[in-house]
């Protein structure tokens, strides 16, 4: 007992036999006034909390707080990823739509209050602990079979070794020990350390493979890890598939049914044609149109066009909407009139363009149906940027890179896209509603976009398109904000600047006319030569 | 469990193992002015709207299965304290096992609801009506599939056997539990305990086709493969907080003062928080599937639930029968006064009304609601069933113990600690 004296001490320990003599020390350990004390039991025991008198536990608050904590974190989290920072419509979905959100946070609601209890009980009994200066006592063994102890800490307030040890030896114990340092070394073991280093060493192993896969070069073809995300077996537009019996891959529209956002019943908004003015002119031409925008109609016409095709030949002969002589009231007469309807189809392979006169007789609207605003042309600009630009340019002026590209490669059939800054494109020749006509259909080698850009987007297109032909004849009085002084620099400005596009564009046609003008000599004197040589030849 | 201060059993013919006398004495005004106000309440509400008829059978059907759920929620409290061997429940397992008695009354008193199918055509169930479908436009195909299982005597056969199942498990527990009590024997513990898990197996398929039958063929085109689940998260529900109340009562009124603890209530309250959340959860996954899935012949039954007043219903659900308890049963301060656990078993079993309310009354035809009348009939009549039910109750209580006084495991019971 001598050498306990020089070491440091811990606390105070001591045996009992059985839970009453346990509890009734410490109900006089408790009315003492010790508060750093600990039972230890083989088995929980009822009401010893209340005998040492520990507090309750803030455990359940740290919980509640993580499970809050955890409800909040989806719900943002969630909230910001699909509705604000990348809105996304997923089955149909408003963008914020709660009941979805609900699985989520209800997951990371168990998951947080499961790691505050977790890690909240860790940090409140200060674990991770690896050793106790109590298990020195050999004695002590025997708590994990069928002796309970009474552990007073040294750290209490009003611990006194030898006060402490008497009061705990006036109770039913026969066992009183002071708890010391023990003597094994507090160093870390070897072993843990190179546990330690071995796993940091292999963790990084993965990174090495990594960086040097980036900086090396291989003739072998890459590995695939993941090899239908790299080769997805979804299908592109135009591809085959076995799946569906008329073996497209993408599917036509439902008939009977409405693209969602195309709901619109406007029939001058859906054509860009003045229906009602078409109807006077051309009453069939019209009602095709009906027909082929509404529905309803469109699965009432299939049905019907299966028994007798050739009466129902205006509602369902599609390609002669070009024909403007055709008598609508000569449904029935066949004869003559089906041949000129085969002879349009044979020729109308570009309806539009071919039948210019159609063109000019039809209504077509003069001005754009949405409302203008800042809005409308921004739309109008990011979808002239995705659709119209790669063959039109990003200015309009016709020379895109499918255009250059087709110049590049000499394509023999190319069709020059045309320049959207020619004066017959411009609104008093060519109205609103035509220009959104032409989009949607299509025009010689331009395709028809009406299924790929929606009707509300086309008419932002053809907004921006104006805005696009204005910016080359704007002039500087309709700038109010530009005062007299700044409007003549400007106009300077461009003044010098036309002159010398001017200079330059005199100086290019007259080296182009040099060029021609010594090509042509060139050939004559060749020709000539030619004809030298032959002459010579002949005569001898 | 520790039973080192266990205290001394009492006798079991202790006065606090009886009925109190100033419950007896409530038997019969309960059962006649129960029976009274019953009647009353359905009478009022057959003379709302136009189809008054329709309209008392769906407050009678309401009623009835609100008191129906909370029986059954109590026979499947004690077969499942049999099948898990639960010793902390004992001192509360009588009062269950008087409750569930009560579906051999709650079968006469499901007489009506059968009746209206032989009597009119289609007064409570629409499907009984021949002209439903053609009415609706339904495909007649798949009506003529619906009616092989629809129809009025293979519904009533059905109700009959769910009937005679629950019954026959209630007597056969009861029986047995009352028989323990003169004998004391644990082998009528062990053989409780060995038929309770085939009883939990029918009792689990009885209710969920009695779900399917008596709730869910209202709308008689829409399914949901949960609703057995939903109508029984609510009895259990409904079951526990009727313990807790019953309880309350009777050791205010002077008996198992010394039996039922602190403890006992704890372990009430931790259940009833439980089961609000795993009504919460059921209820909640059976909307979230089907509005996700968003297929008309689905979403009718939330649709329907979700315009006008019945919006304001179903929000309230939310609020009043998830939030509020949830948060207010969490705590473990308010699980530890038997007041408070009291309090809220009350309020749930209101709730749980609303919530049957919810299930059953949107069906009603052309979306009447009956008004401020409606609603007080229904509550008449639903108050008018329970008080009959309770007084019909408090007379097997008188006749028996209210506690299972020589069950092996009373003192076990008795001296539970939650930790």
């Amino acid at each position: 007992m001598s050498e306990n004296n020089e070491k440091k001490v811990h606390g105070v320990v001591a045996e009992y036999t059985s839970v009453d003599t346990l509890l009734n020390a410490c109900r006089r350990v408790r009315d003492a006034g010790y508060e750093k004390t600990d039972a230890f039991t083989p088995f929980p025991v009822h009401g010893i909390d209340k005998a040492l008198g520990i507090k309750p536990t803030v455990l359940p608050w740290i919980v509640l707080g993580a499970g809050v904590t955890g409800t909040v974190t989806a719900l943002v989290m969630q909230i910001w990823m699909n509705s604000i920072d990348y809105p996304y419509i997923i089955s149909g979905k408003p963008f914020l739509s709660l009941p979805a959100f609900m699985p989520v946070a209800f997951e990371l609601t168990v998951l947080f209050a499961s790691f505050g209890a977790f890690f909240g009980m860790w940090a409140l009994n200060g674990l991770p602990k690896f050793s106790n200066p109590i298990f020195t006592d050999p004695r002590f063994d025997r708590v994990t079979d069928d002796r309970f102890f009474l552990y007073i800490d040294a750290k209490d307030g009003q611990f006194d070794r030898g006060g402490v040890e008497k009061l705990l030896g006036d109770t039913e114990t026969d066992y009183v020990q002071t708890v010391v340092d023990d003597d094994s070394s507090d160093k870390v073991p070897k072993p843990f350390f190179m546990m330690w280093g071995l796993v940091v060493g292999l963790s990084v192993i993965p990174l090495l493979v990594v960086l040097k896969m980036r900086v090396s070069h291989s003739s072998q073809p890459r590995f695939h890890v993941f090899y239908d995300m790299d080769f997805s077996p979804a299908k592109d537009a135009q591809q085959y598939s076995t799946l569906f019996r008329d073996g497209r891959a993408m599917r036509p529209d439902v008939p009977g049914t409405v693209a969602r956002g195309e709901e619109q019943a406007n029939l001058n908004y859906m054509t860009g044609i003045d229906m009602e003015a078409l109807t006077a002119i051309d009453p069939s031409r019209a009602e095709r149109l009906v027909r082929r925008l509404n529905p309803y109609f469109q699965s009432e016409v299939e049905s019907a066009q299966e028994p007798n095709t050739d009466t129902e030949k205006s509602s369902t002969d599609e390609p002669s909407q070009g024909d403007p002589e055709k008598n609508p009231a000569a449904a029935g007469d066949t004869g003559p009139e089906k041949a000129k309807a085969s002879q349009a189809d044979a020729s109308d392979t570009a309806p539009a363009a071919a039948k210019p006169s159609v063109m000019e007789t039809t209504p077509w609207l003069d001005s754009n149906p949405l409302v203008l605003n800042e809005k409308v042309l921004a739309d109008g600009r990011k979808n002239f940027g995705i659709y119209c630009s790669v063959c039109h340019g990003m200015n309009g002026s016709g020379n895109g890179l499918v255009n250059v590209r087709a110049q590049k490669i000499m394509s023999p059939d190319w069709i020059q896209p045309s320049s959207l800054h020619q004066e017959t494109l411009y609104a008093d020749k060519y109205p609103a509603g035509k220009l959104f006509s032409t989009i949607s259909n299509g025009i010689r080698k331009m395709p028809g976009y009406a299924g790929q850009i929606k009707t509300r987007d086309r008419w932002a297109i053809v907004a921006y398109v104006r805005a696009l032909q204005l910016s080359r004849n704007a002039s500087i009085e309709q700038f109010k904000d530009i005062d007299e002084p700044e409007q003549a620099k400007i106009l300077k400005e461009q003044a010098d600047a036309k002159k010398a596009l001017q200079e330059k564009a005199d100086a290019d046609a007259k080296a182009a006319k040099k060029a021609l003008q010594e090509k042509a000599d060139a050939d004559a004197k060749a020709a000539k030569e030619k004809t030298d040589a032959d002459a010579a030849k002949a005569s001898s | 469990m520790s039973e080192h201060n266990a205290p001394a059993p009492k006798s079991s013919d202790d006065p606090a193992f009886t009925l109190p006398a100033s419950l007896a004495a409530l038997r019969l005004p309960l059962c006649v002015g129960g029976l009274i106000v019953m009647l009353f309440g359905w009478w009022l509400a057959s003379d709302i709207g136009d189809h008054g008829d329709n309209f008392g059978m769906s407050v009678y059907l309401t009623a009835a299965v609100y008191c129906m759920t909370i029986v059954l929620g109590c026979l499947f409290f004690v077969l499942i304290q049999h099948l898990v061997r639960a010793g902390w429940s004992i001192v509360v397992r009588r009062i269950a096992e008087l409750v569930m008695v009560m579906v051999i009354p709650m079968g006469i008193l499901f007489i009506p609801v059968l009746a209206s199918l032989w009597t009119g055509e289609g007064t409570l169930y629409s499907w009984d009506n021949p002209e439903y479908a053609i009415e609706h436009g339904l495909p007649l195909d798949v009506w003529q599939e619906k009616l092989r299982w629809l129809n009025q005597g293979w519904f009533t056969v059905r109700t009959i056997g769910y009937f005679a199942v629950w019954s026959a498990l209630a007597l056969f527990f009861f029986k047995n539990s009352v028989r323990q009590d003169k004998t004391g024997e644990k082998a009528i513990t062990d053989k409780m305990q060995y038929w309770s898990g085939p009883a939990v197996m029918l009792f689990s398929l009885t209710t969920t086709f009695a779900a399917f039958d008596w709730v869910m063929s209202l709308a008689p085109m829409w399914f949901s493969t949960m609703f057995g689940v939903y109508l029984f998260a609510g009895s259990i529900l409904g079951a526990h907080c009727l313990l807790a109340v019953v309880s309350y009562v009777l050791q205010k009124q002077g008996a198992l003062r010394d039996e039922v603890t602190v403890e006992h209530y704890h372990d009430l309250g931790k259940l009833i928080f439980g089961f609000v959340f795993f009504w919460t959860y059921i209820s909640f996954s059976q909307f979230l599937l089907i509005w996700y899935g968003n297929i008309p012949e689905e979403t009718e039954w939330f649709y329907v639930r979700q315009i006008g007043s019945w919006g304001y219903v179903a929000l309230a659900l939310i609020f009043f029968h998830w939030m509020l308890p949830f948060a207010g049963t969490m705590s473990r301060h308010v699980r530890r006064r038997p007041g408070l656990v009291c309090a809220w078993g009350a309020y749930l079993l209101i709730m749980h009304y609303v919530d049957v309310y919810f299930m059953i009354m949107p069906t009603v035809e052309d979306g009447n609601v009956g008004g401020v009348m409606g609603v007080v009939a229904s509550i008449l009549c639903v108050v008018g069933m329970a008080g009959l039910l309770s007084g019909l109750c408090l007379g097997l209580a008188q006749q028996n113990k209210v506690v299972a006084v020589r069950d092996p495991r009373l003192g076990e019971s008795v001296a539970f600690e939650n930790f």
